[in-house]
């Protein structure tokens, strides 16, 4: 119900996106009705009674028993997004925790880039050539239990410059990102973009590169320990240390590398 | 024992009544080869459903050539 709610208080980012939103559970029309009404919700709740579609989709979440009524019969938490044809261009089902993805996510993952909002909450370090920046990026920078956020750390290269994937000889430093918290922050696999291939000729090496501007997405979430129901739900004074570990080169010389916390 | 007393009951932010804990982990994949629906590059699926007035919504024609969201939720009641 937290993501219900806080996508309802997104929808003017979902219009300006050109995007609509339908949520679908197992509830009959009338329980929709009412949640709708009591929670200000406008966009389109449907009711999947008997949890067809959700067994057609394949997405029962079998780890409820038959007999366990009324919870029987719901699905997998999560979300597809379709392009202007129809066709499913991304799925956000989080299959090894079940947390609910960002309003922003959505977002992002419609559009193919990570829209970061003016007012979140961001910190920056670097040079003229280098600039990094980190930000928790959805839900106006809060955290609540079970919503996805994502810290997005931006690298900004001038040009010529290169930062380095993994695999890297010995000596060379590739991109690494950490984040930690107190105990219940959680974090998910880091989303690297694609990377250019750079060839080493006369040494023999090839290198995963990226140039530009570059986005590296870590979902964070956090777990009862944090948010819990003597808690408030939505905090936004968790202190993240974020530990960013580049090299950045160009063709002929490399950078001393870098460690910004 | 009650059906309330046999599932340790979690309330959310609104004070519904919930088995689990919104974010808790199934700790494992839901099944080995677990599809996940529609794959990413298909057309999504033909469905017309009732929204919460009782009007049948296809939600093809109801989003024509707008990009969409499709959120599967676990309940608007707990």
């Amino acid at each position: 119900m937290t993501q219900l709610v806080e996508l309802q208080n997104s929808l003017p980012k979902f219009e300006q996106a050109g995007m609509k939103l339908y949520g679908i559970s197992y509830d009959e029309p009338a329980a929709l009705a009412e949640f709708s009404q009591h929670h200000g919700i406008t966009w389109p709740l449907l009711s999947d009674m008997g949890s067809k579609v959700i067994r057609r989709f394949g997405i029962l979440n079998h780890h409820v028993a038959r007999d366990h009524v009324p919870y029987y019969g719901i699905p997998f938490p999560g979300t597809y997004i379709i392009d202007e044809d129809g066709i499913v261009i991304e799925k956000l089902f989080n299959r090894h925790y079940a947390g609910r993805s960002s309003p922003e996510l959505m977002i992002d993952s419609a559009l193919g880039e990570i829209l970061l909002g003016e007012d979140e909450p961001s910190t920056k370090v670097g040079n003229d050539d280098v600039q990094v920046s980190a930000t928790f990026h959805g839900g106006d920078g809060t955290i609540k239990n079970s919503v996805v956020r994502q810290l997005v750390v931006r690298f900004e290269l001038a040009e010529g410059l290169h930062i380095y994937d993994e695999p890297v000889p010995d000596g060379m430093v590739s991109t690494r990102i950490e984040v930690t918290g107190p105990s219940g922050v959680r974090t998910g696999e880091l989303f690297k973009p694609p990377t250019h291939p750079l060839s080493l000729s006369d040494l023999g090496i090839e290198l995963n590169v990226w140039e530009g501007q570059v986005d590296f997405a870590l979902p964070v979430w956090i777990d009862d320990r944090i948010s819990g129901v003597t808690r408030e739900h939505a905090m936004s004074d968790v202190p993240l240390t974020i530990t960013i570990k580049y090299q950045a080169c160009d063709d002929r010389v490399c950078r001393i590398p870098q460690q910004e916390n | 024992m009650s059906q309330a007393n046999a599932f340790p009951e979690h309330k959310d932010e609104f004070g519904t009544v919930a088995p689990i804990p919104a974010n808790m982990s199934p700790r494992s994949p839901p099944e080995e080869g677990f599809r996940f629906g529609p794959e990413i590059g298909e057309l999504f699926p033909d469905i017309s459903l009732l929204n919460s007035t009782g009007t049948r919504i296809n939600l093809h024609e109801d989003w024509q050539n707008s990009k969409a969201a499709v959120v599967f939720f676990r309940s608007a009641v707990w």
